[in-house]
């Protein structure tokens, strides 16, 4: 304690810039992701102006003349890059730092009880490597051909030279991604280390929290997957630049090359696990808020430790459910079907568990608990729509169309978003003392539940109805015509769907200033986090805490006058 | 019950297919629509709670929580009821229907004299299509390769197909018969169909392959055994000045040709 107080000295540089305390590194992450949230979401709207009305001119209030040059049209290779300069940004650049990086930073120690971070020093690295891979990232925007525009997965040999994408971008997209996952992988070993090292007296494992949980297992699968795909990118990189020939074959590989279902399986070992590394942070925050605004204990919480723990197991071997139309063994195929099918049981155990804690509880539909149920809602058409996708013979049909997308984005956007949002406004007052407007934040819930419901379900709609992925004009094919219209409704649902995150911008920012101020605890928690005054010093506990309960005793009968109580305060029956 | 699951689900996705011409397609459709009924089933029980939920125990009408940690041994044994229940009523039903589909079907690979064998090569942005032609020996003076993006194939008559691609991955895609097999380069994959109905279609390709990627289509005419066999008879053979140069290399204004490989015999 002592120790950092001495060595903090008081610059704007070392308290806001190069800080060393998680409070501030949280922010950061938060600020970036947002901005690229909104510039991934603006790529999005694009895209879906494409694909709703195709070879039209961008309208001014998407800036088309600025984004499309003097014709005003999306062009087939601008809209490669749109595609996959947004997959790549909203999965690496928005959700990621929002949930892990954010909320990683900021609440793993106040929910534990520490100090700060194992490694405050690498922190501050993790969040300045994460910050140069955004901008060799976006200083790819700059080059002379434009950015990468092999998709998000940038299989090879499309995404090498010889797949025909000219100039850098392709390597500039390898990069920068390499660059994020040696950021990840800085900060995965930082939360690893500091659950396990800097847990408050009395804090055992299941007194954590269950946000606790969720940020945790998912830093660990990224402490065990990011080493693989970075290794695979270095790979990609050399193949790209150097000429080597790991991914390459047929006619393009010059001395035999190497094989390009390689990258597949290397891209989706890390990637399966990644879209749980993704997911896992909400469903903590989602078990613990459902808690907190039920006034309920997290119904059977140790058992949905332990689901939440056997994914983190089955998402590791599943990868190959991705790649079944590849030609792969049907033994295999059908061993990862298989796996991948099991994950429902874990799964339907903790939607149980949520639906319960919800059974004679006391909701509170504050904004926090709104985001929280549209979660349940959005994750349970996400995860159901997956038993397709698992389904080896429904995937040959549905693999690469928008069924697809649809379903990922229920998953990975649908509910991250409504997990990030949930955990914003819980966190709010913690972060910067003030409330979010409360009528703002439920105009903004409403508007954002109802229309990306419309957006995603629609979505996978066209892709049942045969409609493939990444297609600059769908017109082309006469079997996809008459998906025109439903093509267009998904669009103007996905600009209302926008438009309403300027409503939350306007919110987030309007409320630093002017939103109401914050008292120490604005929904009676009682983790550790709401026990201390605002603003929260950097070292949070003047003296180390101690815990004596887990972190559920909502509407406990001992507790006299009361709903909670906080976990250093022993629940007795001595008075 | 195919009626009964359609009704129950109220077709939950407002639209349909392309039309399914195929002789197994109907496979395909069936495990989607169990789905469709098994997932709306689950959705259903999800979302009418969380209603109940929301009328019954709002703060208002419902100021007192039950402190109840759901730790028990009733929860416990609840908790594995539900898991049970999911796996036997979703897992088990749509593997054993999966797994049913590809033994009989998707991976029995029809053999015997009636087999049409087409071999495919794609390309960044056009589908080329060999016949092994009189002699039945792909990669030979007699190959028919008919104009690019054009395949011809007889009705009720098992088709296999191998592909391969000339530079990078991309994958067939056949809306009509609910299928779809990767081309990759350096190796050899294969599928079989069949269709059971004449007329028109349009196949794609359904794997990222570059900017024009989205005009990369393919005309599909199915066509009565005669009408074909006279089809095949009208197309140019591949004439060509030599037998051994055959390989990648030659190119006739970015169209390939003779890039036929020796058919990979399936166990």
């Amino acid at each position: 304690m002592e120790g950092i107080k001495m060595s903090s000295s008081k610059s704007i540089m070392s308290t806001h810039i190069f800080s060393t305390d998680h409070k501030t590194i949280g922010k950061q992450f938060l600020f970036l992701g947002i901005f690229f949230l909104l510039f991934g979401g603006f790529q999005a709207m694009l895209i879906r102006w494409q694909l709703a009305y195709p070879e039209q001119p961008v309208p001014w209030w998407l800036f088309g003349s600025i984004v499309n040059g003097e014709a005003g049209m999306i062009t087939p290779d601008v809209y490669n890059q749109l595609f996959t300069m947004h997959g790549t940004i909203m999965i690496f650049w928005a959700i990621t730092p929002l949930l892990i990086g954010a909320f990683g930073n900021f609440v793993i120690p106040l929910q534990i009880g520490a100090k700060d971070m194992a490694f405050p020093t690498l922190n501050m690295l993790s969040f300045w490597t994460f910050f140069l891979s955004g901008v060799v990232l976006l200083v790819s925007y700059f080059l002379p051909l434009g950015v990468a525009s092999g998709g998000w997965t940038s299989y090879p040999p499309l995404s090498l030279p010889a797949g025909g994408i000219p100039g850098l971008g392709q390597a500039f997209w390898t990069l920068s991604i390499t660059l994020m996952g040696v950021a990840t992988m800085m900060g995965a070993i930082n939360y690893v280390i500091t659950v396990i090292r800097l847990r408050a007296p009395g804090m055992t494992y299941f007194r954590m929290p269950l946000s606790v949980w969720g940020l945790w297992l998912a830093s660990i699968l990224n402490v065990i997957f990011v080493p693989v795909i970075a290794a695979g990118l270095i790979m990609l990189l050399t193949d790209q630049l150097l000429g080597t020939q790991f991914f390459l074959a047929g006619r393009l590989a010059a001395g035999g090359g190497g094989d390009p279902l390689l990258f597949q399986h290397v891209f989706w070992i890390f990637g399966h696990p990644e879209v749980y590394i993704l997911i896992l942070p909400v469903w903590g925050i989602v078990s613990e808020l459902l808690s907190v605004f039920s006034r309920k204990p997290a119904f059977g919480a140790k058992i949905t430790v332990i689901c939440m723990s056997t994914i983190v197991v089955l998402s590791s071997v599943v990868w190959g459910h991705h790649m079944y139309t590849t030609g792969m063994s049907p033994l295999l195929g059908k061993t990862f079907m298989f796996l991948t099918l099991l994950i429902s049981i874990p799964s339907s155990i903790f939607f149980f568990n949520w639906l319960a804690t919800l059974w004679r509880g006391s909701l509170h539909f504050d904004p926090p608990m709104l985001h929280t149920m549209a979660v349940i809602w959005v994750f349970a058409i996400g995860g159901l729509t997956g038993l397709y996708n698992a389904t080896v013979t429904a995937d040959i049909y549905l693999h690469d169309t928008m069924f697809v997308v649809g379903h990922f984005h229920y998953t990975m956007a649908a509910s991250v978003l409504f997990g990030g949002y949930a955990a914003i406004a819980y966190w709010y007052p913690r972060m910067f003392g003030r409330m979010l407007n409360p009528l703002l934040s439920k105009i903004h819930f409403w508007g954002t539940f109802i229309s990306i419901n419309l957006v995603f379900f629609n979505m996978m709609a066209t892709g049942y109805a045969g409609q493939h992925r990444r297609l600059y004009n769908p017109g082309e094919f006469e079997f996809l015509k008459p998906l025109a219209d439903i093509n267009i409704f998904i669009t103007i649902s996905a600009f209302i769907l926008g438009a309403f995150q300027i409503l939350f911008l306007y919110n987030f920012i309007h409320s630093m200033v002017k939103g109401k101020v914050a008292e120490n605890n604005p929904w009676k928690s009682n983790t550790l986090e709401w026990t201390m005054d605002y603003p929260i010093a950097h070292g949070n506990f003047s003296t180390a805490p101690q815990v004596v309960n887990g972190p559920h005793e909502y509407s406990n009968p001992n507790v006299k006058d009361a709903d909670w109580v906080c976990q250093t305060v022993k629940i007795g029956n001595e008075s | 019950m195919k009626k009964i699951i359609k009704t129950m689900t109220g077709g939950i996705w407002l639209v349909d297919p392309p039309k399914d011409i195929s002789l197994n397609g109907y496979r395909i459709d069936n495990v989607i629509q169990y789905t469709d009924f098994v997932i709306t089933l689950y959705f259903g029980i999800v979302v009418v709670s969380l209603i109940f939920f929301i009328w019954r125990y709002n703060a208002r009408k419902h100021p007192h929580a039950v402190y109840d940690l759901g730790n028990t041994k009733k929860h416990r044994y609840l908790t594995v009821a539900m898991g049970l229940l999911v796996f036997f009523s979703i897992d088990v039903v749509i593997e054993s229907m999966a797994f049913k589909d590809l033994k009989e079907a998707f991976w029995k690979f029809p053999k015997g004299e009636d087999v049409v064998r087409i071999e495919i090569m794609p390309q960044q942005y056009a589908w080329n299509i060999r016949y092994p032609g009189d002699d039945d020996i792909f990669g030979t003076n007699d190959d028919i390769v008919p104009p690019q993006n054009i395949l011809h194939i007889p009705v009720n008559t098992p088709i296999v197909v191998q592909l391969t691609t000339y530079d990078v991955i991309h994958s067939f895609y056949l809306p009509n018969f609910r299928y779809k097999q990767d081309a990759t380069p350096g190796m050899v994959t294969a599928m079989w169909f069949q269709a059971k109905e004449t007329g028109d279609y349009e196949f794609a390709c359904a794997e990222l392959c570059g900017n024009s990627h989205f005009k990369m289509k393919g005309f599909l005419t199915v066509e009565s055994k005669d009408e074909f066999d006279n089809w095949i008879v009208a197309q140019e053979p591949e004439v060509t000045d030599d037998d051994d140069d055959w390989g990648f290399e030659e190119e006739d204004e970015g169209v390939p040709t003779k890039w036929g490989w020796q058919w990979k015999e399936l166990k």
